[in-house]
């Protein structure tokens, strides 16, 4: 008996969306627009995400030292730097040392003032935090500090990088929430066509004494198989876009624009798309049965 | 088999009672005309014996339980005992003649061997065979409600309903559904057809249920519908 429901059950899916295909084609295409666009959002999502992560790791707190600072007071801020919570590395930079990177920056064009001249750089701590955010406040903290001549750490331009991290986050998971939302509904009255369209069917079947899950086995595949193709097919899009895109950006030199890697980003697509293109599916479709069961 | 005990229907609150006061009792192998002009509660009656409907008053049994009472997880089982046959035949019409019939073993659950022995026999009874491929489409009206008769019975339920089978046939044709009907009958299964047929109801001379207005006005063995009306 198993056996043969389910040979009935399998049969009875590939049938329902045989006879069904042109509906189950909309239905599909439904889920795959939708998908599309939620993917779409999310690959830009994750790229934004990705830059201003890469952007905000660079954030480093730099502080200068008076020139005539002890040794005693410059170990003092050096110890109260590495002791604070925030902090993850400090180093040390001489004034030596500073002028050694200045004169690689500028290669040969400070010839000449490397002997007779007076140094005037200033050594400093250079100090990283666990969370880039927390500069802002370590710099205040820092700024009264004995033997601190200045704290710099990019003012203005590091908040409005994390404000814009922020709005961009929130804005993307308001879009991505709410494309989400429409595609239930979308795929949810889509399906529900495709139920209307076999009512005659279920009906039958409660007649002749078929129980509910019987019914709906291959409504559930069907949705099942409907959601899946409508999640992959987006996937295949956006993979080869990003690829396109991928090359383009490296033929044109735009390094700067720190793209996540094509397998990475796929992967992520993939572990959200096709669970959400499949439960879509059944949802849509088993759901919008519920009615035509209470017979 | 079936007892109806003071059952009534009312479809919503404060709504006029669709059956009221209906007592009767049919027993094994009987065959029953429930007559009526449209709206007198045949169909409603139909309904609640196969609990499309629930009762709202009183007590109705079928195979000797309470369908009032029946969980809801227990109707297709209910609904495997009881072949249905209607007037708008309720076919599967891009579906052939043997699937359609097959269709009602399947979902009980049969063997395909099972299906593949009893279904030509079944046709055969009803004078399809050699129409097994057919699509239900190409078949004529009468045709059509064979299938619907062969798909009742191919379970070997014990009891048919039939609501108004001859309703869209002409008169020929709904006396060979009849007839049908009466050999399913003499071979040990109860029928219970609602009809507003007289003809048809004079020349089977069966038990006769009279309804009107949601009252059972009339209970006659060998009745005839001129009786009441």
């Amino acid at each position: 008996m198993f056996i043969n429901g389910f040979i009935y059950i399998v049969g009875e899916t590939l049938n329902g969306l045989y006879r069904n295909r042109w509906m189950c084609i909309t239905s599909t295409g439904v889920v795959m627009v939708t998908l599309l666009m939620l993917g779409l959002f999310m690959v830009v999502n994750l790229n934004v995400q990705h830059i201003t992560e890469a952007v905000k790791e660079q954030v480093e707190m730099v502080v200068y030292i008076e020139e005539d600072a002890d040794r005693a007071t410059v170990e003092e801020l050096g110890r109260a730097l590495s002791g604070h919570e925030e902090v993850t590395a400090v180093a040390y930079v001489s004034r030596e040392e500073h002028m050694g990177r200045l004169q690689q920056q500028l290669g040969g064009m400070l010839e000449g003032y490397d002997s007779g001249l007076e140094n005037p750089l200033l050594a400093s701590f250079e100090v990283k935090t666990a969370d880039p955010e927390a500069v802002v406040g370590l710099a205040s903290e820092f700024e009264a500090y004995p033997g601190v001549a200045a704290v710099f750490y990019g003012r203005g331009y590091v908040e409005d990088l994390f404000a814009l991290t922020r709005v961009v986050q929130i804005v993307g998971l308001a879009l991505m929430a709410g494309l989400a939302i429409t595609a239930v509904f979308l795929v949810s009255h889509t399906i529900k066509l495709t139920v209307l369209m076999r009512q005659r069917e279920i009906t039958i079947m409660k007649y002749v004494g078929a129980t509910n899950w019987f019914i709906r086995w291959p409504f559930f595949l069907e949705g099942l198989l409907m959601g899946f193709v409508g999640a992959v097919l987006p996937l295949g899009i956006l993979h080869y876009l990003y690829r396109i895109f991928a090359q383009w950006i490296a033929a044109n030199e735009l390094m700067f624009i720190n793209l996540l890697p094509l397998q990475a980003v796929i992967s992520e697509l993939a572990l959200y798309l096709v669970p959400l293109g499949v439960i879509l599916g059944i949802l849509g479709s088993t759901m919008s049965m519920g009615r035509f069961l209470r017979v | 088999m079936i007892e109806a005990k003071n059952l009534g229907m009312r479809y919503g609150r404060g709504k006029q009672l669709a059956l009221e006061d209906i007592n009767f009792f049919i027993d094994r192998n009987e065959f029953v005309f429930f007559v009526g002009s449209s709206g007198a509660g045949k169909s409603t009656l139909m309904k609640l014996i196969i609990r499309e409907l629930k009762p709202t008053e009183g007590l109705l049994k079928v195979f000797n339980r309470d369908v009032g009472r029946l969980p809801r997880h227990r109707l297709p089982y209910l609904r495997r005992n009881i072949g249905m046959v209607f007037q708008d035949f309720r076919l599967m019409e891009e579906r052939t003649v043997q699937d359609n019939v097959a269709f009602a073993m399947i979902v009980t659950g049969s063997s395909r061997r099972e299906i593949k022995r009893r279904v030509p026999g079944v046709l055969s009874m009803v004078g399809l065979e050699g129409k097994a491929k057919a699509k239900i489409t190409d078949l004529s009206g009468g045709e059509q409600q064979r299938v619907g008769v062969a798909r009742a019975i191919i379970n070997r339920p014990a009891m048919i309903l039939a609501d108004e089978p001859t309703g869209n046939l002409d008169p020929g044709t709904a006396l060979d559904i009849m007839n049908l009907l009466h050999t399913v009958n003499l071979r040990g299964t109860t029928v219970l057809v609602a009809t507003h047929n007289r003809e048809i109801v004079d020349r089977f001379k069966k038990r006769v249920l009279y309804l009107d207005n949601g009252r059972l006005v009339g209970d006659e063995q060998k009745g005839i519908y001129t009786n009441v009306h």
